[in-house]
This record gives structure tokens, sequence and C-alpha cells, in this order.
């Protein structure tokens, strides 16, 4: 169907990088080190999946680097004041809802444009952030590493809970009235005005689950590292978009599948470690990711031309 | 008018808190470090009123800069030579990203946050990451640092600039074809305009200033650096919707962004120097030099609120007014 | 002021109520507030005997109003089938989509009112009328007691439309009350049961439509006699201005178009919607250049690529869509109209104020154009003095050839008129006229000779004395005219 035909285009690069992979860096494939790697994408995962709703209903959240950064470091502080495990999860994620509702308020009920908006509250959060801890790093309490658990068992929970979360969050906007919604509302919201979907409700929605998955993508990023940094979740913005556009979600909202989503990300987080086999050092990393960005968008233009109007 | 109030304001509050910030010293000063804030607003405006966005010119600076210091360290260029050549190049990005808006009708949001993370990412490459130059010869310094006729010497490059963008904006047919493809693309099209090429010409002259004000950053500064400019995309969008140029395209004016940089300056420099002053202890002023960019972040969004909100009553107020489909039918013909 | 005060209005079960007015009579209001839209800030609303409150859209939908749009309203990224299911299902947000269901309903209904359109097909591959027709078929779908229908047959081909009057007069038979608004008044005699004139925000009568002709019709709607509706012809066509050689244009689907315009002439194109009538225009203007033919304009072969290009030639053409392409609505009117002429009024590209508003004061003495100035913004002006802007901004160019792309669509009865009289000025002054339309009576009041396009092609040339609805509707339909009423 070539619906897919995006899904199955980044499907055969992502196949075609693990041959080349194979062939040349044998190496890549040892397990452990393999499942590190894997592991240390699954916060990208879980912004990337929220970040593809956000786009599928219209809008753009820049700010959810900063809201990841945010809420790692409110749960550090709540972990470093004892609480248990349970209550740490619960509040990054709450901590996630009060900033994507905030945007949320701001796009859906004051009507300003969401690229404006969630630069503005990125900056907010950014120097809150340095205002309170002077770029200091946190060390976190026993027992939050790993959630507790051996690195092996940690790492397998870390990708189970991603995993699951692509796989209920792409299940749910194919058979949920709500997933349906996100796209309904992308694809023109006047339209599902009319057809009785109240598009400022879905949006204000999307972006609070945008805050959720980033408050959780937090916490999988806080479990790996016995500390915390106040910039943690700088560029995963750009990185999580990049998955979601050059996975196939149209960046004019409507289109896309969080497949497409998933092996994106994974494409582009197997670009780096390429490179970095055939010696290009790290500092291209950046520059990299916005050529890939560009060529996702410029794949869509061109696209766009060949359909006929 | 708002603005001039809120300029009024921040002048009696910052002056009230301490006796300098009135002096001409500090005036100059907060102009000398927001030229180059200035002058990306400046250069932002027309792209703005187009219905675009270019989220890369603080990458752009970085780039320009590094780009700069290379010719001038590296390579022994002449340094005003190799500050055309950086302008040229902040022109060739500008026109990177024109292409594949105007060429591919791409997003100019996506495209600029690809370029925005492209150029970034190329002044870090090009640096491995670490490196700056920083050895450039005193009468390029001057430049940054020095006075001429009482002013210092950068804002007369920008006082020039603004010129420019002001009757390019509010006195020729480019100004007017940014206005009518700011507020319909199509209509515009329609109506004969060369939307694609004046379009283009926006984002290229973006593009260009940001590449100038990478170069008067390097002088002032005295280092070519790949974080230079980094976050200036956002003072930049602030200062231009603080100045009433609405971010949906079609209406603005220059003078509009002058007020907006004008009072957003003001505010950074009066925050920072509250730290100076006796009145307050140690921790508040800290605290208040910290809070300049959360204000920054906070103001952008009320200026953006208000600006919807007058936007609204606006479009009420014209539909209450005189249903314009409904004219009096009561003179006969 | 406000755009509705004081309408009666009252829909019987199993009637087609025709809703009739000048553009800005309320109709459009009136539809919003029965649907919901729009707040009723006065007055009562019934249906069926009971009062209704606080009217949102989805308590419209409970209540069995469906309102089928000018403009379709679906969703372009989804497929036909869910389309009409989201339309059709209330649902939480939390329960199951059956995609199953959903399919072979739409299949279900797509077949009562006898679309061929895949239920599996994404919205934005239809065509406009296809589109309409699935929209139809979530007004059926809806088990609605209260169908309206504006302008339904605006972007119908004939073909549709005999399918959409069938589709109504089965509503109607089943009980279903219909409020059909239309510009075309042939249609209303057809089809309706009563007629209701609103004028002004104001209803000013119901009357049963067999008790009423066109023309009086008319008087109700705009208050007064109109007396000719069509200037005369006059004068001899001259020079020929504009000769195309079998123009075509692959993407745009229109092919070996022949023809000669003549200065003085207005040469008016007739076709049924879809018959690549629109898409000449744009092949002239080049928005989409011509790939094979040639055109020659006062005996030159020229090519035209972009609009600037023909702009310099002495092409002008005021779009169909006024709202969209003629007219930048938060610009003054001054702007609008000089803004094809840039060139030409601001050498050097530095803007001359003087000059531009002395010439916008000009037109808009010269064309009639109610406006309160040269600064009043395009969209502070109704339709008829919108459409007068499209067209001074055109005159301004000095053009040799204008073309009129449905030059009063949408304009009411007496800016019609006003607009037909200038056109015909303009012919006796010289000017080449292309007048594309689909208002058969403008068509043929107005037009010195019909060109007929069908499926992209000319197919018939009607001259002035030959001319009569039925010879130019059978020539747009392809046929003998047995279809054509």
């Amino acid at each position: 169907m070539s619906r897919f035909s995006r899904e199955l285009t980044v499907a055969g690069a992502l196949g075609l990088l693990l041959l080349i992979l194979a062939v040349f860096a044998p190496n890549f494939y040892h397990l452990q080190p393999f499942i590190s790697r894997l592991t240390s994408q699954m916060p990208a995962l879980v912004a990337a999946v929220g970040i593809a709703l956000v786009i599928i209903s219209r809008q753009i959240d820049i700010s959810i680097g900063a809201q990841l950064s945010m809420c790692a470091i409110i749960a550090s502080v709540a972990a470093g004041s004892g609480l248990p495990l349970g209550a740490v999860i619960l509040t990054s994620m709450g901590a996630g809802v009060l900033m994507g509702a905030l945007n949320g308020v701001l796009v859906a009920w004051v009507g300003l444009p969401s690229i404006v908006v969630t630069l503005a509250t990125m900056v907010a959060w950014q120097e809150t952030l340095r205002l309170w801890q002077q770029g200091r790093m946190l060390a976190l309490p026993e027992g939050i590493q790993w959630f507790g658990l051996s690195q092996a068992a940690g790492q397998t929970a870390v990708i189970s809970v991603s995993l699951t979360i692509v796989i209920a969050a792409a299940w749910a906007m194919k058979n949920l009235a709500l997933g349906r919604f996100i796209y309904a509302v992308g694809s023109d919201a006047e339209a599902a005005r009319l057809a009785g979907i109240d598009p400022r409700r879905t949006t204000f929605g999307v972006f609070v689950l945008m805050g959720v998955l980033a408050g959780l993508a937090a916490v999988l990023n806080l479990v790996q590292s016995p500390q915390v940094q106040p910039n943690c979740g700088d560029g995963l913005e750009l990185k999580a978009i990049a998955a979601a556009v050059v996975g196939g979600v149209a960046i004019n909202g409507g289109r896309g599948t969080l497949w497409g989503v998933l092996l994106g990300l994974l494409l582009l987080a197997n670009v780096n470690p390429a490179l970095t086999h055939f010696h290009l050092p790290p500092y291209w990393e950046k520059a990299i990711q916005g050529l890939v960005i560009l060529l996702a968008v410029l794949a869509d233009g061109l696209g766009r031309r060949k359909r006929p109007r | 008018m708002v603005l001039l109030l809120v300029i009024v304001l921040e002048v009696i509050l910052f002056n009230s808190l301490g006796r300098r910030f009135l002096s001409g010293g500090n005036i100059s000063n907060v102009f000398r470090h927001s030229v180059e804030i200035g002058l990306l607003a400046l250069a932002m405006t027309p792209v703005i009123l187009t219905g675009g966005i270019d989220l890369s010119v603080g990458s752009m600076m970085g780039l320009s800069a590094v780009l700069f210091g290379m010719m001038v360290n590296s390579f022994g260029v002449d340094p005003w030579l190799a500050g055309l050549a950086a302008i040229g190049f902040g022109a060739l990005g500008g026109g990177l990203n024109a292409l594949l808006i105007t060429r591919l009708n791409l997003p100019p949001l996506i495209v600029t946050l690809g370029t925005f993370s492209l150029f970034r990412g190329l002044a870090e490459a090009l640096t491995k990451g670490a490196e700056s130059y920083s050895a450039f010869p005193k009468s390029f310094l001057a430049l940054g640092n020095s006075d001429v006729a009482g002013l210092p010497a950068q804002i007369w490059v920008f006082l020039m600039v603004a010129a420019g963008i002001w009757l390019l904006v509010h006195r020729t047919t480019f100004g007017r074809s940014f206005r009518a493809i700011g507020y319909s693309a199509e209509g515009a099209c329609y109506a004969g305009i060369p939307v694609a090429r004046n379009t283009s010409l926006a984002y290229i002259i973006a593009g260009a200033v940001a590449g100038l004000a990478a170069v008067i950053l390097v002088a002032r500064l005295g280092e070519a650096r790949a974080n230079a400019g980094i976050g200036y995309e956002l003072l930049a969008v602030t200062a231009v919707v603080l100045g009433g140029v609405s971010i949906f395209g079609g209406s603005g004016t220059v003078s509009g962004t002058l007020l907006g940089w004008v009072s957003l300056a003001m505010l950074n420099n009066g925050l920072t120097r509250i730290s100076d002053y006796r009145i307050m202890d140690q921790t508040v002023a800290s605290v208040a030099r910290e809070l300049s960019g959360l204000l920054t972040g906070l103001l952008l969004l009320a200026a953006l609120a208000i600006g919807a909100w007058t936007k609204n009553l606006a479009t009420r107020r014209a539909r209450g007014q005189s249903h314009p489909e409904n004219p009096p039918r009561s003179s006969p013909p | 002021m406000r755009a509705l005060k004081g309408v009666s209005f009252e829909l019987q079960p199993g009637e087609v109520h025709a809703l009739l007015g000048e553009n800005g009579a309320g109709k459009s209001t009136l539809i919003k507030v029965i649907t919901g839209a729009h707040q009723a800030d006065g007055g009562s609303l019934f249906v069926a005997g009971g009062e209704v409150v606080h009217l949102t859209p989805s308590k419209a939908r409970e209540l069995g109003i469906a309102c089928i749009y000018q403009q379709p309203s679906l969703f372009p990224d989804l497929s036909v089938a869910e389309n009409i299911g989201l339309r059709l299902q209330k649902t939480g947000a939390f329960s199951r989509v059956r995609w199953g269901r959903q399919r072979s309903r739409a299949i279900d209904l797509l077949q009562r009112i006898g679309a061929e359109i895949s239920p599996d097909a994404e919205v934005r591959s239809l065509s406009m009328p296809e589109q309409q027709l699935v929209e139809i078929a979530c007004a059926l779908g809806s088990g609605a007691r209260i169908v309206i229908m504006d302008e339904p047959t605006a972007s119908l081909t004939q073909k549709e439309q005999h399918l959409l009057f069938k589709i109504i007069r089965d509503l109607r038979q089943g009980g279903v009350g219909v409020i059909y608004i239309s510009h075309r008044l042939e249609e209303i005699l057809a089809l309706a049961d009563r007629v209701t004139v609103l004028r002004d925000g104001e209803s000013v009568g119901t009357n049963p439509v067999d008790e009423l002709t066109e023309s009086q019709l008319i008087k109700l709607m705009v208050g007064r006699e109109v007396s000719s509706i069509y200037p005369p012809s006059e004068g001899e066509p001259g020079e020929v201005v504009l000769s195309l050689e079998g123009l075509g244009c692959s993407a745009s689907g229109v092919g070996g178009v022949t023809m000669d315009v003549r200065a003085g002439e207005i040469v008016g194109v007739a076709g049924l919607i879809g018959a690549g009538r629109s898409e000449l225009a744009r092949i002239l203007f080049g928005i989409t250049p011509a790939d094979t033919g040639g055109i020659v304009l006062n005996g030159e072969r020229i090519s035209i690529t972009c609009p600037r290009e023909a702009i310099a030639r002495g092409i002008a053409y005021v779009p169909e869509d006024r709202r969209r392409h003629g007219v930048i609505l938060e610009m003054p009117s001054a702007h609008n109209m000089t803004m094809a002429s840039h060139p030409r009024l601001f050498p050097g590209n530095w803007l001359r104020f003087n000059a531009e508003s002395l010439l916008a004061r000009e037109f808009i003495r010269d064309l009639g154009i109610k406006a309160s100035g040269p600064e009043a913004p395009g969209g502070s002006l109704s339709g008829g003095n919108q459409q007068k802007v499209s067209v001074a901004r055109w005159l301004a160019t000095r053009p040799k050839l204008l073309i009129l792309d449905e030059p009063t669509q949408g304009v009411d009865v007496g800016a019609k008129s006003e607009i037909h009289r200038i056109i015909r000025r303009l012919a006796r002054e010289g000017l080449a006229v292309l007048m594309i339309s689909s208002d058969l009576g403008e068509v043929l009041g107005m037009s010195d000779r019909i060109a007929v396009m069908r499926g992209g092609r000319l197919v018939e040339w009607i001259g002035r004395e030959q001319a009569d609805a039925h010879s130019v509707m059978a020539a747009a339909l392809g046929t003998n005219g047995k279809d054509a009423a």
C-alpha cells in the first residue's frame, strides 16, 4: 500500500544500515554494548511518540527537551527527599502534566501559535533550571538507578516500558476514537468542530499527553546513571522531531504512524555509531542531525510535488 | 504606544533603583551589548511579515563567526574583507533556507529548525567542538569597543541597517509585497507578485544580517566561537513580536521592532545591573540577574497573548461594525 | 449593525423550503444559528414543537439537523468511510473504532445516493463534487429530520445535479424537511414547495412557489424593480487581440484550444464545472503555463510562463475566488488596486503614495465603489464592491485582454447589473474581454460570441443570434439537448 511507503522506505534504509554495520563492524552487535545503546535511546523514543502526536494534531512542541530536564530535576529532588520510587515517577509525570497543560492552554484556548509558545516555555524552563541549579549535578540516592534492579534487569525494564508505550500508542491511534480525533483535528480543525470533536480539547489533551510522556522519558533517562544534569534534555526536541519527520509524520498534520516514528528513531540512532565506525568525529552529530531533518522534509516536498493535485 | 510606556516605566524603575542607569555611559552600554540582537530583530522583521519565521539566524551567527575567525586567523585574510565574506556566507545560508521554503514549498518552521541544527553543527564541527579564534588586529576590535562621534561604533552600523530595512519595508514595492504574501501568498501570486523571489529576498537578507551581527559580536568579544549567538533567535523573535509585528504575517512596522528591541535591551541591562546596586542584598541581586532570561520568555508570551487578544477584538469589531456584506439599501439608484 | 433582526421561518416535514436573498441578507447567519454554530441573541427556536435554548453543533446534530455546506468540510487525510464514521458516530474518546462496521455503513450510504466512490479512498484524492456527495451521504446517514443545503449545486456537474435533485425528492418523500439555499431561481422554482425571502436580515415573506414568477422573486429580494438585467451590446468588434492556436497544458487537462478574441468584443466561455474553463484562464495568465500550442497577442507570438509576464504583455485575470485570490482582505483598497501594477506605477521599486491614492480615488469614482476611502480594507467592503476593487486592480495594469472568471458569483443582484454595465463599457472602450461564467443568463446576456468548453476542449462556437439556453447547455453536455431541461 502506498500509504505505508514511507515506513517501508525507512525500514529499508534501517535494514541496509544494519547490514552495512554487520559486514564492516560486526562488534556493533556484541550483546552488552548493543543493549546499552538501545537503552540509551529509549527516552528519546518515548518523547518521539509524544511529539508525533503533537505533530499529527498539527502543532509543534519544541519545549520538550527543557520539559524533560525539569522533570528529571524535580524527580531527583523528590528522590533526594526520600520519596519511594513510585512516588518519584508520579512526581516526574505530574510535573510534565503541568508544563504540558501550560502549553496546551496557551495554544488551544488563547490561540497562540505553538511554535512561539513552546519556544518561550523552552526558554522559561531552561532559565528556571539555570537559576535553580546553577549547573550543579544532582546525585541520586540508592535504589533509583535501574529501578533498584540489576543493570541487566533495569535495561530490560526500560526497553520493555518504552516499547510497550509505542505499541499501546500505535494501537490507540488506530483503534481508539481518541486517536482518530487527533488525526481528524490535525487534518482539518474546522471539519472536526463540525463533526462534534472539540479541537481545543483535543489539542490541549495532546499537549498534556506530551507532558506525561516527557515526564516518563525523564524517569527512563534518570534511572540510567547515578546522577542527573540539569541540561540532560538539551537537544531532545530536535532528535524527537527528526525521528517523527523522518518516520513520515507530515509536518502539516493529519498523517503518519507511530511505527514510522519507531523506525525513524532507530535509523537516526544508528547513524552515529556507523559514523564513529567510519572515523567521523562525534562533534559532527548536530550537523548530521540537521542534515537528516532537511533531507526528510525535502523528501516530503518532492513527494508532494509529484502527487497529482 | 504601550511599548513607549513600558520603556518609560523601565527607565523610571531602574533609575530609581540606582543612579547610574540613565548615565550616558550605561545607556551606550545598553546599546553596545544588544546591537547584535537588534540586528537580528531587524532582519527577522521582513521574514515575519511574509508569514514565515527564521529560527536559524542565531546558528548562522555561530557559523559565520567561526568562518570569519578561521579566515582571519588561519588564512591571514584581512578582517574587513573577511567580514564581507562572513556577510556573504550568511546570505548563502539564508539562500539555502529560501530555496527549500520557496522552491519546494516546505514550512519555514521546520526548514529553519533543520538549518538551526545544521549551521550550529557545522560551526561545532569546524572548531572540533572546542577551538576558538582570538587573534584579531586592534583596528578591527575597535568596531566592537570604541566610540565614534560619541556613540559606540557598531551603533552607526546598526543605524545604517535599520534605515535600510525601514526603507525596504515601508518605502518599496518589496515591503508591500512582503505584507501581501503574509496576508495571503496565493492572493499575492494571483496579483502577479513574484512570491518566490520576494520571499527568498527576505530570508537572504536575514542570513546576511546574521553574518554582519556575527562580525560585530566577534569585534566586541575579541573571540570567535561556535557558540556565538546561541538563543539569539528567540530574543530577536521576542523583540519583533513585542514590537507589534503579527506572528501570522502581514502587519507590523520597523519602528515597532526597534521599540520592542529597546524595551527588551533595557530590561536585560536593568536586571543585570541590579546586582551592582547596594540597596539589595546579594542573593536578590543574583536572582534578578538570572531572572532576565526567564522574564524574556514570559514577556514574549505576554506580548503574544495581548496580540492574539487585540486581533480577536479587531475581528469581532470588524464583524459587528458594518456587516460588510450588507450595505444599507435605502438610497434608490 | 446586526446580521439578523427578526426572522420568522417555519419548516414542515416533507417540505423543500427555499431560502432566498441577496448576499448578506442573512442567509448564512440564519443557517449558523440553526446549526448551533452561532448563538441567537433574541427570539426562540422550536424543533418538533419543543423550544431549544443554547444550541450547540452537537446538540443540533442530536436534534436531527444536518447541514451541507458549499465548501465540503471533510478530513482530507482520512478515508471516505472514516469521514462518514466520524461525522455520524458520536463516540466517547476512549471507545473502540469499529472499522468493519464503519466501512459497511459507508458503502451502504454511498449506494443509497448512487455515488460511485470507494469507501477506502482518501478524501484528498476526490474531486469537489465527489466530496459534496460524501457530505450528502453523511447527512443521509445521520437520519436527519432537517437537512440544510447551502448552494449545493455550485460545484456539481449536470449529472450530479440530477442525482442531487433525485436525492432531495427522496428525502422529501421520507418526511424530511429540506432547507434549500440557492442563487439559481430556476432551481428553486423547479424544486421547492415554499420560498422565504430574506432582506437585510429580516424575512419579508413566505410564499408557495406556485404563486411566484422569477421577476416577482427578484423584486422581493431587492425590494425594487430591476429594470433591464443586461446592458445591450453595441458597436463592431475591432482587430484581433488574442489568438490561440491549439493551446494546451497536459497538467491541467486542457488541450487543442483555438480561438480569436477581438478588441471591443466580449467572448463568453460556457461549460460545466470541470470543463477546463478556469484552467484555460490560468494557462493564459501563466499560473500553469502551456506546454502545447501557441499564443499570439496583438500579432506577436509569445509564451507566458508566469503571471508577471502575462501582466507585462497586457493580459489581466480577475480570478474566480474573490476572497482568496481577487482581493487581499486585510489590505487597503488602494494597495489592492495597485498591486498588479507595481512595475508600471512604481519605477525603481520605490512606492509613490500620491500617485497611488490618486489612482485609487479615480477608480472608486469611476466604478462606483462604495468604500469609505482608498484606505478602507478590502474585507470591509461588500462582495460586489470587492469584485469592483479586483476589476480595478486589473484595469490599472492597462490590459489589452481582460479575462473575467465568474465575475458576478456571490454578488448581489444590484451590484451584479452594475458590474455588467462596467464590463460592457470596457468592451466599448476597446478592451477584448474573455468572460467565463456558469450563470447561463449572464453568458447569454453579455456575450457577443459564446465559446463552449467540454472536457478540456473548446467544442463549439455559438453566435449571439443563435444562442439560447438550450443550445449552450446542449453543447456543454455534449448531447442533442435531451438532458438539458
